[in-house]
């Protein structure tokens, strides 16, 4: 995914009660046992991490052919829609009764560069050692293109009759699309294809802590919109031994710290709410404190400064977030130059009314010499998926079922992904991720040379999100 | 060689000389060969060649210097009875590059058109090479007795290298420039219907002392915002910085130059200058020049301009550092150490580090006297040769290589050739269409000549 959620990070570490799986299902899975089913996830899995589909230039295609033939091979049929021959999307099918409307599984095929040099092992090798397997993509995201492929082909083989089809989507270009061969092709082009009323995808992570038992899940429901700006001021150029007052540099300065140091409103929502609810239950009593407080008028300020200082990524859940990211002007030290320029990467709220925040920021700088240019919307603004659908439900249950005693957590990313996308087509979708301990989540993560995942986290994640997905479709 | 015997007298009788249409001829020769020679950076060496031979051939002995053997400087003297310590006449061989394609003439062909001579150098400084060139081989020829040395200094690297030209001078030879006083390029004159209306005269100037501010700051995904992002503090602090009013301080130039000034200007304009020694007015009307006039705001004061920004690469990503650089104007009084730590306590911010550059750097000089025997020479051949002419002491807000003469001791002068707006304006130094009237090389060569008989010539 584009930024790794770093949830893990700020959860506490909680002693839990031993894991107790298969507890009661709702529907009957007993058939499936995930003892027999560990190597051909591993086979897959390290398969697609040994196909190189590094972006740019992706080849996702060839990651296509792979499970084109594995999917073939079970007799489900598969569609294969491609902008660019070489950056292929599939999409496969198991057939329900119609009684619902369909829930979707999508995992990204392609992967982010490498640096050779720097990784302890072959990042194509998918080695396995000490109970990880290490390479690109382990964490990112062919754990849960994997995943998803095991659980097409359990539920094929294990008979069930469904209430809804379950849709497979493997999609290229979710590292960098600026061709639009991706999500964007297959939602402008192809929506008939994957719509449906619910999706699970990249976007959650789960905790291990020290005892190796799962703490807690996160469950993405929503995310900011990023929305970047240039500011740009001219001057009047000239020998930097006179002084201008209208010096693009100056101005653009002045603005640029205004809204560098612009407190916009804070304000939560339904997803954010719960988050620091729950989190609260599971936090120090002094952390507690700060998540309490962000509610309470008299203690909210401090509460947000606290977060600002000490949980950035807690302080961006609050509010839009405006970020200067790129100064440039000049070229030479005696020279004043006519332009002056900075770059704004924003994070919009969900619910964020954009021309009026653009109308406010304009009202902050106070400068009519600096013009405030939109540099084109990499993805929509899209309403949070729901706390109380059947699938969140779901979610929660099978969280509860896996890990008892575990904290779901709904969370809002402050990066993006391409749920958004989805959601902005009316599709409820839901992030989710396997639980590693928060070492690996912050060390051995998504786009890192030492990226790595370890065996049973594939595992569990897989049974999982085959639960989960059994959990909404399965006909009972 | 009895001409000139004549002249000299002439000069003593009748208070002013001026070149005959023969030595006209031969200042022009000089100057269009020299524009001729293609010096931009590096090629020095060529032009000190034509020099050294034009120079020895008059029977004047001549040395170079140089650290890079293309870039040579040349060194003539003609002796004095030493009862009075040299002059030197000081010009720079180098000019700036050209782009040939947006250029009407050839800039190396010194093209004769409508009165005026085209080409790079053609303004600066060529105009100053050979019109010192030909006052010197015109003083030999003379066989005047002289109560001084005359040094005759060709320098190399003037356009922003004088590693290779005035700084390796006073720095490794300077027993062999080494004078009272020096002419050279730094000063113009004004021409109104024909008639020279005003003379400035450079005496001192602003030293620049640019630095960098550069704010670290920890680095991330820009979907998580810092309160330490380094591009926040640094435009808090390039904000602060630009908007700062430095104090306004005259000196014995800026004060004659703006008396004087007021003098020749429109009642309003006048009302402006001499106003801004009124506690009462001074304010309002400093914000005038801000607006209207920057370059006289830039003599009030040590001036700041931001002149670059640099942080980030990509969008989503905050970087760790952010960089801006700050031209500093120094005026010649200003205590640089004091200045920047009072900079730094109107920005604040210790995370802010600031950083003097080398860039263009030039010693704090102390400005030259306005009542020694130079300026008052300089006042009264104005005055001689253009009969109601103003003279203007300045000081210019950019840097020459005086700066390091007057380092040194060397009480140096700023002169130039008298121009009409339009030519001063849109025909100048640096520029595509650079120019110069040939009538205005002559009357500066007369002008250097009587400046230069009147400090040297024997009474």
């Amino acid at each position: 995914m584009l930024l790794k959620h770093t949830l893990v990070s700020l959860l506490p570490i909680l002693a839990l009660a031993s894991v107790a799986f298969s507890q009661t299902p709702v529907v009957n899975l007993d058939k499936v046992d995930w003892s027999k089913q560990n190597a051909e996830t591993l086979r897959h899995y390290r398969a697609l991490v040994q196909i190189d589909t590094s972006s740019p230039p992706g080849n996702e295609t060839k990651a296509v052919e792979y499970l084109k033939k594995v999917l073939e091979a079970e007799g489900i049929p598969t569609q294969v829609f491609a902008k660019d021959p070489a950056r292929a999307n599939l999409v496969a099918r198991l057939k329900g009764n119609g009684s619902k409307r369909p829930v979707l599984i999508m995992a990204h095929t392609d992967v982010v560069g490498v640096q050779r040099e720097k990784w302890p092992v072959d990042p194509f090798g998918a080695v396995m050692k000490d109970g990880y397997v290490w390479g690109r993509g382990t964490a990112d995201d062919k754990d849960i293109l994997a995943a998803n492929l095991m659980t097409m082909l359990v539920l094929k083989r294990s008979g069930m009759k469904l209430d809804r089809d379950v849709i497979f989507v493997a999609e290229s270009g979710e590292e960098a699309d600026p061709l639009g061969v991706g999500i964007n092709y297959l939602v402008e082009q192809h929506f008939d294809a994957i719509n449906a009323e619910f999706a699970l995808t990249e976007g959650g992570s789960g905790t291990i802590n020290k005892n190796n038992k799962v703490t807690a899940i996160a469950i993405e429901t929503t995310e900011k919109t990023p929305r970047r700006v240039r500011l740009v001021v001219n001057g009047t150029a000239g020998h930097g031994s006179v002084p201008r007052l209208d010096n693009a540099l100056t101005h653009l300065s002045i603005a640029v710290g205004k809204v560098g140091t612009w407190e916009t409103p804070m304000r939560l929502n339904d997803t954010t709410r719960t988050y620091f609810e729950k989190l609260s239950t599971i936090s120090s009593p002094e952390n507690a404190a700060h998540y309490k407080d962000l509610l309470d008028p008299k203690r909210s300020a401090a509460a947000q400064r606290y977060l600002a200082a000490n949980e950035p990524e807690h302080y961006s859940m609050l509010r839009t977030s405006v970020v200067p990211t790129i100064l440039k002007a000049g070229f030479r030290m005696n020279v004043i130059p006519s332009e002056a320029e900075a770059t704004l990467d924003i994070r919009a709220l969900p619910d964020e009314d954009i021309p009026k925040f653009f109308e406010e920021m304009t009202r902050v700088i106070g400068d009519a010499a600096v013009k405030i240019e939109p540099t084109g919307n990499t993805r929509p603004i899209s309403p949070p998926s729901k706390l109380d659908s059947e699938m969140y439900r779901a979610l929660e249950n099978v969280s509860k079922r896996m890990y008892p005693g575990v904290t779901v957590l709904p969370t809002m990313l402050t990066g993006s992904t391409d749920m958004s996308q989805l959601r902005a087509k009316g599709v409820q979708s839901y992030g989710i991720g396997p639980a590693t301990t928060p070492e690996d989540g912050m060390i051995y993560g998504a786009h890192s040379d030492v990226e790595r995942l370890p065996e049973t986290s594939l595992y569990k994640f897989t049974e999982f999100t085959f639960n989960a997905v059994a959990e909404v479709s399965v006909h009972k | 060689m009895k001409l000139f015997l004549i002249l000299f007298l002439t000069i003593v009788v009748q208070g002013q000389a001026l070149f005959t249409d023969a030595q006209k001829a031969e200042l022009l020769q000089h100057y269009r060969a020299l524009v001729q020679i293609d010096t931009t950076a590096g090629n020095e060496t060529k032009a000190v060649e034509y020099l050294k031979k034009v120079i020895e051939a008059e029977g004047i002995a001549t040395k170079t210097f140089s650290v890079d053997p293309a870039r040579a400087n040349l060194v003539a003297r003609l002796k004095g009875n030493g009862s009075k310590r040299p002059l030197l006449l000081m010009a720079h061989t180098d000019v700036v590059r050209v782009q040939r394609e947006k250029w009407p003439v050839d800039p190396f062909g010194a093209v004769m058109k409508d009165g005026y001579i085209w080409g790079r150098g053609s303004v600066d400084d060529k105009p100053i090479l050979a019109s010192e060139l030909m006052v010197f081989l015109t003083l030999k020829r003379s066989g005047a007795m002289l109560d001084r040395d005359v040094i005759f200094f060709a320098e190399s690297g003037e356009e922003g290298e004088s590693e290779f030209g005035a700084e390796f001078m006073a720095r490794e030879h300077f027993d062999e420039i080494e004078a009272e006083y020096c002419l050279t390029e730094g000063g113009s004159g004004t021409l109104t219907m024909g008639k020279v209306a005003t003379i400035s005269i450079q005496t001192t100037e602003k030293s620049p002392k640019g630095v960098r501010l550069i704010v670290n700051g920890t680095s991330g995904h820009a979907s998580v915002p810092r309160v330490d992002n380094a591009l926040v503090r640094l435009s808090s602090a390039v904000s602060k910085v630009g908007a700062w009013e430095t104090p306004m301080r005259l000196n014995d130039t800026t004060r004659s130059y703006l008396e004087k000034l007021a003098t020749i200007s429109t009642p309003e304009r006048a009302a402006r200058y001499n106003g801004l020694l009124d506690p009462r007015k001074s304010a309002a009307l400093q914000r005038y020049f801000a607006v209207n006039e920057p370059g006289i705001y830039s003599m009030l004061r040590t001036s700041i301009s931001p002149t670059i920004l640099k942080a980030g690469v990509v969008t989503n990503v905050i970087p760790s550092e952010a960089e801006a650089t700050l031209d500093i104007r120094a005026l010649p009084d200003e205590n640089i150490a004091q200045f920047y730590e009072e900079m730094k306590r109107v920005i604040g911010d210790p995370a802010v580090k600031v950083e003097p550059t080398t860039f263009g750097a030039r010693p704090l000089a102390p400005p030259s006297g306005l009542d020694n025997e130079m300026y008052k020479t300089l006042e009264a051949v104005s005055k001689r040769l253009y009969p109601g002419v103003t003279v203007l002491p300045s000081m210019s807000t950019g840097a020459t290589d005086m700066a390091f003469l007057r380092a040194k001791g060397v009480q140096s002068y700023g002169i130039g050739p008298a121009n009409n707006d339009e030519d001063r304006t849109n025909y100048g130094a640096h520029s595509d269409v650079e120019r110069m009237a040939e009538g205005s090389l002559y009357r500066f060569a007369d002008f250097t000549w009587n400046v230069v008989v009147q400090m040297a010539g024997r009474k």
